[in-house]
């Protein structure tokens, strides 16, 4: 058995490594003053990035979007999966089943294939009835998303109301309550924890989504659109801020919610008097989820500050102007091959090495553009006018 | 109809009148106006011609299987193998991408089941869910951190000797197979472990007490029990791949294209909605039925999924 | 409360339920009388819940009324009729406090916060757990937590409370403390109490009369000793108590006695329910192991000695006598009695009067 447990912290290990490396790595690179987002080699720590991030007009512009069509996703999503967790609860097995396929189908559904669908009938009805007002990428990104961010939801509730003990209601109806009452003074109640995971998760998922929301919201952009045109379009460090931004509050949320979960139990389970965490008040009060978030919030504040005063001018400098000097001297090593390549056969063959394409990887100087990938042999190519293959990071 | 009617009945009797027209108004709102009208829209659409606007609506505007027609085969009348390979490729890749994610979260899903304990199941769900939160675009960027050509893994390939000039691995779809293996592993793992978590670990016991060797106890008693979860997790990470868009746009090759892409170029670049809809009718009934067709062959029902 | 005590009653007028073919109960017929304490026994399936959720207005008999205090309930929804229900798993609610839980009728009823919570502080009184009031339920013992839904139930003043084996999820010591806090609550508020379960020791030690189910149908209703001792049927007899049951042939009956043939010999008791019976008819005699003497010569047969149990203050002695096995109580005589060895052979018998014959119908152990 031993052996076995060993084998499975090994794994485990490396299935983590492998889940939070590229994170940590991407992380990073955050900090790290070359162009490129890369490790290695690493030039000057900076907080630059982060600077820069905020200064991205589009990326801030998305990020109101999402929170405007965020907030219209949350609202209209989850009554909608709670109805549809209430509507399977009371239906008959084969009845029940029939109506989870159809609206889990939405989760299984490409996402493209939504957002499709979602400007193909609204552009429909706009003709049809001249309501222009509803073809906007705000209206037909909520509507889009809603169609499977409801089902998220709806798993939600469906998890919940399984632990719902349904004579709880009828106690409350015998106890001479209204169903009414019966649904607000008892269900609602027991269903508020998760309404609440399920607004979390819905907003995440709407502010997440790309597939659907690509298509949806027409010549807007939220901030994942944004994010993404960003990627495809080469890239910087300053994605790697922004990722950065979203482990730390991740993590601070992860960590928040898991003092709360913990304390909950504890004293639910009647346990919080025996154990030793909760009984010393000092403890007690430290792993409070309030005081969890705020020293949390505390530190962070704290390595931002230092961070933002943190400049890292000089130490770029001096790696810019060592890169300066080895452009000079491969432009030079360059030019003599080329002119005796020219010699030989007189054509010219602008072919970088690409592992000197990283060094090259757009200093900011105009003399070292990145340098155009050879077009690749690809035959549709023609045929649809130009498909932009996303590019490559050279 | 009869039965909706008494689930209506049954609902008012015990949450009044207000729950029960909520539920019966969003469920058909939902099931009619955002689910079903959208796609009967879409295939509407897709056996129509491209036409301009004002046209529409005109004598130009009847029912035509020219969008299809043009999928399988091209103007001039052979078959239209490149975007038939596309689709095809696609699916094989997601389907690659589907065991690779089998396969590695077959292990953790048991650990976490039956090996874990306490603070470090705890742990290991939190792990599990985290990478889940940072964005799509954001995890499939970090993939490209990692295999760019000045990136982790050939900085460390060439230190340590394995290779000497950077390997292109967007080119060679590893970053891409990586990074869509990344992204829905949760989607794998969860529906798994609900699986063998619901296997009492006294079985296992009895089975290695019994002097089954580990691979057996796994083959025999612990695998079909899972049977069921792999089968969710496996659907749903298919069709997530199939129909994914930002990873491939991110971490493809520039000679391999995903299926997606080709819809989004029909949409966003040529404006030839009619075709988009086509191909992603197209996508859409091929992957459903590849989903159908497997659960069939592993006797499982559609009502086990996002369990 | 009324100066004048309020018709407390339920009557189940021919009253029937059935779910598509199945029949959960089958024309039960009966009054239970104002502040009674009345109990419904029989197995798990027997219809006795059903039975209990159509009294309360959860569900509707499909033939048959049900009257309470004389009022046909027909259409009257739960939170209408002058019932309350205690639910097996209790039912408080965990997300509000233990006064919250006991005021909730009230606060239903539009009643000011103040006098809820004054109402609650009463009835905490009543079942003698002051100031538990701001606890959750989850917090209780489950003793505790029985007598919160008791208050619970009292608070809306009903005229019949309905409990759902409440006790069955309680460890033995303290079910039957809680037997004996039932009964004392029920003779202090005079409600009529209506007890549903499976349970007969519950089902006889509280009860003022007790309805036997079966399979749907009420097969006897009764004080618990003429349960006891007088059952009217093949399944009153072996589901309430032990006994020993045997087949046998009618050889002639005279007023309350009759001759039984069995295979191992003829014996004489007393006829059960006043039936008559012709000389051939196929009938079962049930002896309670605790009337079966020892040594008798009259009424009485030979049987081997096959094994024994001892349980404190009676030894279950088994005897076999032909193809059946019988149970023989005997009291423990301390040290000065002694108890016949395994192997031997001895007679055994019994008064006419102490056993009862019955038709031949369907036994505890079928179901």
């Amino acid at each position: 058995m031993n052996r076995h447990t060993l084998f499975g912290g090994a794994y485990a290990l490396a299935f983590f490594a492998f889940l939070f490396g590229p994170l940590v790595i991407m992380a990073t690179t955050a900090f790290n003053s070359s162009r490129f987002p890369r490790v290695a080699p690493w030039e000057c720590f900076t907080t630059g990035w982060f600077g820069e991030l905020f200064g991205n007009a589009r990326l801030m512009e998305g990020l109101m979007n999402s929170v405007i069509i965020g907030v219209g996703v949350v609202a209209l999503a989850v009554p909608i999966g709670l109805a549809g967790a209430l509507a399977l609860s009371e239906l008959p097995a084969k009845l029940r089943s029939m109506l989870y396929t159809v609206l889990i189908l939405p989760i299984l559904i490409p996402g493209v294939v939504l957002g499709i669908s979602t400007i193909v009938l609204w552009g429909q009805i706009t003709r049809g009835t001249g309501a222009g007002f509803l073809y906007n990428g705000y209206f037909l990104t909520i509507v889009g998303q809603i169609t499977f961010v409801s089902a998220y939801a709806m798993l939600v509730f469906i998890a919940r109301l399984q632990r719902f003990d349904a004579t709880q209601t009828e106690a409350a109806l015998d106890l001479g309550a209204t169903p009414g009452q019966a649904f607000r003074k008892i269900l609602l109640p027991f269903m508020a924890p998760a309404i609440g995971s399920a607004a979390f998760i819905t907003l995440l998922a709407s502010f997440e989504n790309y597939n659907t929301t690509v298509f949806t919201v027409l010549s807007e952009s939220t901030f994942t659109t944004a994010l993404a045109s960003k990627v495809r379009h080469g890239t910087d460090p300053s994605l790697s801020a922004l990722a950065v931004i979203i482990i730390t509050l991740t993590l601070v949320g992860a960590l928040t919610n898991e003092a709360y979960q913990r304390r909950k139990e504890a004293e639910a389970g009647g346990r919080a008097s025996r154990s030793p965490l909760y009984a010393n008040p000092v403890t007690r009060a430290l792993t409070h989820p309030g005081i969890v978030f705020a020293i949390l919030v505390t530190v962070i504040g704290g390595i931002t500050y230092a961070g933002s005063q943190y400049d890292s001018s000089v130490c770029e400098a001096a790696v810019l102007q060592e890169k300066l000097d080895r452009q000079e001297e491969l432009r030079a090593e360059q030019r003599e091959r080329i002119e005796a390549q020219e010699a030989e056969q007189g054509v010219t063959v602008p072919k970088p090495d690409s592992a000197f394409g990283g060094a090259f990887g757009g200093v900011g100087t105009p003399a070292a553009p990145a340098a155009p990938k050879p077009e690749s042999p690809s035959a549709f190519g023609g045929a649809f006018g130009g498909i932009t293959a996303p590019e490559v990071d050279e | 109809m009869k039965q909706l009617k008494l689930a209506y009945t049954s609902l008012l009797a015990k949450h009044g009148m207000g729950a029960a027209l909520f539920v019966a108004i969003s469920v058909t709102l939902w099931v009619v106006v955002f689910i079903t009208l959208p796609q009967l829209s879409m295939l509407d659409y897709s056996f129509r011609f491209n036409l301009p606007a004002d046209q529409i609506g005109t004598e130009a505007d009847h029912y035509t299987l020219e969008q299809y027609h043009s999928f399988f085969f091209n103007s001039d009348g052979s078959f239209n193998a490149l975007d038939i390979t596309i689709l095809i490729r696609t699916l094989i890749a997601a389907l690659i991408v589907t065991m690779i994610d089998v396969l590695i979260c077959y292990p953790i899903a048991y650990i976490l089941a039956h090996g874990a304990k306490g603070v470090a199941a705890r742990l290991m769900v939190i792990g599990l869910i985290i990478p889940y939160w940072i964005n799509e675009i954001l995890r499939a960027f970090a993939f490209r951190v990692l295999f760019g050509s000045t990136g982790v893994v050939n900085t460390w390939g060439m230190q340590m000797g394995l290779w000497d000039a950077p390997v292109d691995f967007i080119r060679a779809d590893v970053a891409l197979y990586c990074g869509l293996a990344y992204a829905y592993i949760l989607l794998m793992v969860f529906p798994m472990y609900n699986a063998i978590e619901a296997l009492d670990h006294t079985q296992v016991e009895a089975a290695r007490d019994m002097g089954a060797p580990l691979w057996r106890v796994h083959w025999r008693v612990v695998l079909p029990m899972a049977k069921p979860g792999i089968v969710s997790g496996a659907t749903m990470v298919f069709m997530l791949t199939a129909g994914a868009l930002a990873a491939p746009q991110i971490l493809g090759g520039p000679s391999s294209l995903w299926f997606t892409q080709l819809i989004y170029q029909w949409f966003n670049e040529s404006s030839n909605w009619p075709r988009g809809s086509a191909y992603a009718v197209v996508l859409l009934v091929t992957c459903i039925s590849f989903v159908l067709l497997m659960m069939r062959v592993f006797k499982v029902s559609v009502g086990e999924i996002g369990k | 409360m009324p100066d004048q005590t309020p018709d407390r009653s339920v009557l189940l007028d021919h009253v029937s339920i059935r779910f598509g073919n199945f029949t959960a109960v089958d024309n039960a017929n009966l009054k239970i009388n104002s502040g009674e304490f009345f109990s419904f026994l029989g197995p798990s399936g027997c219809g006795k819940t059903t039975m209990l959720r159509c009294i309360s207005g959860f569900s509707e008999p499909t033939e048959g009324k049900v009257l309470i205090g004389g009022k046909d309930m027909a259409g009257v929804g739960p939170n209408k009729r002058p019932t309350a229900l205690i639910f097996q798993h209790l039912a408080l609610f965990p997300l509000m406090t233990v006064a919250e839980n006991i005021a909730f009728p009230l606060e239903v009823r539009g009643v000011s916060k103040k006098e809820r919570r004054k109402k609650a502080d009463e009835l905490l009184e009543m079942i003698a757990l002051p100031g538990i009031g701001d606890k959750k339920p989850g917090e209780l013992s489950g003793g505790q937590k029985q007598r919160v839904a008791i208050a619970r139930a009292l608070a809306v003043e009903p005229d019949i409370l309905l409990l759902d084996e409440p006790l069955s999820a309680l460890d033995l010591k303290l079910r039957q403390h809680m037997r004996t806090e039932l009964r004392a609550i029920q003779k202090q508020v005079g409600v009529t109490f209506i007890y549903i379960t499976h349970d007969q020791g519950e089902a006889l030690t509280m009860s003022d009369r007790v309805a036997v189910m079966s399979r749907g149908v009420i097969e006897q209703v009764g004080e618990p000793d003429r349960i006891y001792n007088r059952p009217r049927s093949a399944f009153v007899a072996s589901f309430v108590g032990e006994n020993n049951a045997l087949q046998g042939v009618i050889k002639g009956q005279s007023g309350d006695l009759a001759a039984l043939e069995t295979p191992m010999g003829t014996f004489e008791a007393r006829v059960g329910g006043g039936r008559k019976y012709k000389a051939g008819d196929a009938a079962l005699l049930f002896v309670r192991p605790e009337q079966l003497i020892p040594g008798a010569t009259e009424n009485a047969f030979h049987a081997t000695l096959t094994r024994q149990e001892f349980e404190g203050a009676a030894n279950h002695v088994f005897a076999k006598a032909g193809d059946s096995e019988l149970r023989i109580s005997m009291v423990n005589a301390g040290l000065a009695g002694s108890l016949p060895g395994q192997g031997e052979s001895l007679s055994l018998g019994f008064a006419p009067m102490n056993g009862t014959i019955l038709p031949v119908g369907h036994m505890a152990s079928d179901s």
